[in-house]
């Protein structure tokens, strides 16, 4: 898994390659990079998962933990380009209710600036 | 006069800060030329009704207003109702403006027909006629009429004011300014007393004269009130603030009602009328005692005249010395203490002062009684009024401020006349200490009224602050939790995920996940249960391994309880666990990940015999973190204190660190004395450390509590996020668990102090520093929560942080009133909206402090 992080305007834009899952994940973990961001004052957190073919528990669980720490700062975290699989997956377990999903990441951008 | 100036300059007479000092000083400016006006009219009124009215009617005056004042109340909140608001300040000045023309004529007619026969003006018209046959014969009863206008006047204007401050400031706002405001009454009452008596006293006009220089004040009150309301309307744009929300459109009766529906407003209308009568009774005492001490009538209002301009005199400078501080550092809870205290001992004093002091006991107790009206009192009532809902606010406030008011100071003209029936005050002349002793014991009982009232006041006031301090967002693990069951989303991935791993292990989670849940329809179709339906969802690609047949058959026998017993009853046979206890030992050392995985999760279902924990603690210690997982959730079932330190070791991986904490939390009460020592062994690596508080909150019992803050107050910067969440955590959760404000306390101080020195020392470029006081400050807000109501404090954060202006200022005033003087000393200059240099000369004060 790699993660390349870059902004635009005031959102932090994490773009995911690989696979989100335990026996590819680093040292560094997407929940600390995204921390870390929160440290230094972004609110504005959006995951690219457009180069995403799966998550396991491990992933969801530092997507969620991620969502968490951006929320209990008054943040927004959102995601897009997630793929139809993994959408259906987000939707029967009911993830979809709590992450916003945007199928187009540019959508997602001006969602934040609506906000 | 520069903005920074005029701060400078009002800050002498209130905490003003920047863009508010323009509004706050022409409402000041509003206040004082509302007064200076009111202390002109109040003489001409007392000396008019002492002069034509007889002493036995002097009780009816006020008597007349108390029946009265109802239908002007009625008129006003039918005018407040229907007229914009500065059309309506507009309107009611010009009234009283035309009203004060009016009354001269009436004045200036009498006194003319005393000196010279009434004559037809050749030119004049048959009403100015009448009038001047019509006005001697009804004498005294324009003066009646006069001082009921004059009660109105009094009442309305001031009333109108406090709606002015309430329609532009916030309650916190309101709370600093509060003492610039009446500052600027005392100095127009100062001002309308002192012009009164010299005019007069100099014989330069007659008294009803100064009825005259009235309309000049009252114009440049109608012009300065209308330039706040300008200067509002284009803030509240800016800001982003509604503009000032118009009362519903309802009557006197459902001002009435609204009054009734609202037990605070209740309270605080008794709270009002009590104060009043006990006044009123005061008052009574007061005047027994100077009639009966000072017998001739020029001596007695030339005494009543300096008395009177020495209440404001000490007004002035009580007002200006203590009202400001009392309320910045002790705030309402204690402010509205004050006068009833106070008053209560001087009147408990009448019963052991001996006859010679009367004059001197009843001037302390009559001045206490009117300085405290001018000055904390009326500070502390107007802000009672600031946080209730601006709908009701308006129609409540008349209601309480006029109707209950001087419902109230007849209610106590009534008792005296009652009592002076009674115990027949009018053949008692020479026995004054006992008149007023007597008196003393009605007015003590409405003292203790006032105070049991005051307190019960306070009680209701910090819930009406909070109606406006909504959440902004949802916290982040309820927003979660309203809609997703993590622990069954995850095991769902990981079911999804062991499927390409191999079919064994994949039927061994679909069990798992069939045994412990009940799931719903399209989690069996989309973990391949009903395989029919999945086909006719087209959802074959997210499912296609390999374009082999899907698990045909699943769905009937894992269904089947009967087949769910079989499985348990293998599990338990003897020679399964004597074959698996060998066979465990085999697989643990095979090479194959998979098979290695199928054990770990097999173990979970098995009979802790010593062989298989022993496999389970090699397991935890398998160098492949999917191994490990399934591992961490085998030990949560068996739960064996000899797994724990191998759990913990996980703790330290990224990659098990989550499940790890799982496995611990399940171990339930009992693993805090396990895990705590870990937390404060320093050798321990700090990955594991960190990560023992969120297991400790899980856990969620009060000796998990009590670790944390122990932890906590070892000061230790690594740890001290980690601990914080899991203190917010269990007392989110866990209502039951007790947090000793002696042990949280000092530990809240040492975070504000560190917040305070990363503001005053920023540690790098003006944004990170920004960033880490930010995450210091919600640091300190969830370590707040372990004091004070989570909620309350929840909202106050995300309001301070993204309310608006009005509701960032409830939120300040709710903090006001929850912190000690020390705590809020210094947390308001690092949440507080301030310039730079403020706040950094605000925090070095308090840093000073302690």
């Amino acid at each position: 898994m790699v993660i390349k992080t870059r902004e635009s305007e005031n959102v932090v834009i994490f773009d995911i390659e690989g696979e989100i899952r335990r026996s590819d994940a680093a040292q560094t973990t997407l929940h600390s990079l995204v921390k870390a961001q929160l440290d230094r004052g972004r609110r504005n957190v959006l995951l690219d998962l457009g180069g995403v073919e799966f998550i396991d528990s491990f992933g969801v669980g530092e997507i969620l933990a991620s969502y968490i720490s951006t929320q209990n700062l008054g943040g927004k975290f959102k995601l897009c380009r997630i793929s139809k699989k993994l959408l259906l997956i987000f939707q029967i377990t009911m993830l979809h209710k709590v992450l916003e999903i945007h199928e187009d990441c540019d959508r997602a951008l001006e969602s934040f600036e609506k906000a | 006069m520069a903005d920074g100036r005029l701060e400078r300059f009002l800050n002498r007479f209130g905490d003003v800060r920047g863009r508010e000092a323009r509004a706050a000083l022409t409402l000041s400016g509003f206040f004082f030329l509302i007064t200076f006006t009111f202390y002109i009219i109040k003489p001409v009124k007392e000396s008019f009704l002492i002069g034509f009215a007889r002493p036995s009617w002097w009780p009816f005056a006020d008597l007349a207003t108390a029946l009265l004042i109802g239908f002007v109340v009625a008129l006003n909140a039918r005018l407040l109702n229907r007229l914009p608001r500065r059309t309506y300040l507009t309107a009611c000045l010009l009234f009283f403006i035309a009203s004060l023309f009016v009354f001269w004529f009436v004045f200036d007619v009498h006194r003319t027909m005393q000196i010279m026969t009434p004559v037809a003006d050749s030119s004049g018209i048959s009403f100015f006629l009448w009038l001047q046959v019509a006005i001697p014969k009804f004498w005294p009863f324009p003066v009646f009429v006069f001082c009921f206008w004059a009660d109105v006047f009094i009442v309305m204007s001031v009333t109108q004011f406090w709606i002015a401050v309430n329609d532009v400031f916030g309650p916190h706002q309101a709370k600093r300014l509060v003492g610039l405001f009446v500052t600027g009454g005392l100095f127009g009452g100062i001002a309308g007393s002192a012009l009164a008596a010299l005019m007069v006293f100099a014989r330069l006009i007659r008294p009803e004269d100064l009825l005259l220089v009235c309309p000049a004040l009252l114009v440049l009150a109608l012009v300065t009130i209308n330039i706040v309301y300008a200067e509002q309307r284009r803030i509240d744009a800016a800001a982003g603030d509604g503009p000032v929300s118009a009362a519903a459109r309802v009557g006197y009766l459902e001002s009435f009602r609204a009054v009734k529906r609202s037990r605070y407003l209740l309270l605080l209308a008794a709270m009002l009328a009590s104060a009043m009568i006990a006044g009123s009774l005061i008052n009574y005492q007061f005047k027994t005692v100077v009639k009966s001490a000072i017998e001739n009538s020029g001596d007695r209002t030339s005494f009543i005249a300096v008395f009177f301009l020495a209440i404001l005199a000490v007004s002035t400078v009580f007002h200006l010395v203590t009202t400001g501080r009392i309320l910045k550092s002790y705030g309402i809870r204690w402010a509205i203490l004050i006068a009833p205290v106070f008053l209560i001992a001087g009147s408990l004093a009448v019963f052991l002062i001996p006859a010679g002091a009367m004059l001197a006991w009843v001037c302390a107790a009559r001045g206490g009684d009117k300085t405290f009206d001018n000055t904390i009192s009326q500070s502390v009532r107007e802000l009672l009024y600031v946080p209730v809902p601006a709908e009701v606010k308006y129609k409540a406030k008349i209601f309480i401020d006029m109707f209950v008011n001087k419902f109230a100071t007849g209610l106590g003209a009534g008792l005296f006349l009652l009592l002076y029936s009674l115990r027949r005050f009018e053949y008692r002349a020479d026995q004054p200490l006992a008149i007023v002793r007597e008196i003393g014991v009605l007015t003590l009982i409405f003292l203790f009224l006032w105070l049991v009232l005051t307190r019960l006041v306070y009680r209701e006031y910090p819930a009406v602050l909070k109606k406006d301090i909504r959440p902004k967002w949802t916290e982040g693990r309820q927003a979660v939790a309203a809609h997703v069951d993590v622990d069954l989303t995850l095991k769902i991935f990981n079911t999804i995920q062991s499927r390409e791993r191999s079919t064994t292990l994949y039927y061994m989670n679909v069990f798992n996940l069939l045994r412990g849940n009940d799931l719903a329809p399209e989690l069996k179709e989309l973990l391949g249960i009903k395989r029919d339906e999945l086909k006719a969802r087209a959802m074959d690609s997210l499912f296609d391994v390999a374009g082999g047949v899907f698990f045909p058959g699943l769905e009937e026998a894992i269904a089947d309880t009967e087949f769910q017993s079989e499985i348990d009853l293998v599990f338990l046979l003897p020679s399964y666990q004597e074959i698996m206890g060998r066979r465990l030992g085999e697989i643990i050392g095979s090479a194959s990940e998979v098979d290695r995985i199928e054990a770990a999760n097999s173990i979970s279902r098995m009979v802790p015999d010593p062989p298989t924990l022993q496999a389970l603690g090699r397991l935890l210690q398998d160098p492949s973190a999917e191994v490990v997982v399934y591992a961490l959730n085998s030990a949560s079932v068996h739960r064996r204190p000899e797994h724990v330190p191998l759990i913990v070791r996980q703790l330290a991986n990224p990659m098990t660190s989550a499940e790890a904490q799982s496995a611990l939390a399940a171990y339930g009460p009992g693993i805090e004395d396990l895990i705590g020592p870990i937390l404060r062994a320093s050798d321990e690596p700090l990955e594991v450390r960190r990560a023992i508080p969120e297991v400790l909150a899980r856990v969620g019992t009060q000796l998990a509590a009590d670790i944390l803050v122990e932890e906590l107050a070892r000061r230790r910067d690594d740890v001290e996020q980690a601990l914080v969440d899991a203190l917010y955590k269990i007392r989110a959760d866990r209502r039951e668990v007790r947090f000793r404000e002696k042990a949280v306390r000092p530990e809240l101080l040492f975070l504000i102090k560190k917040g305070c020195d990363i503001s005053l020392n920023p540690p790098g470029p003006a944004g990170e520093a920004k960033a880490a006081l930010n995450i210091r400050i919600k640091r300190i807000f969830d370590l707040m929560t372990l004091m004070h109501s989570p909620e309350d404090i929840v909202n106050a954060y995300q309001n301070i942080l993204q309310g608006t202006a009005r509701s960032v200022d409830y939120s300040l005033e709710h903090l006001d009133n929850l912190l000690d003087r020390e705590l809020k000393s210094l947390l308001f200059p690092l949440i507080e909206d301030l310039p730079p240099e403020e706040r950094a000369l605000r925090l070095k004060k308090a840093m000073r402090l302690k």
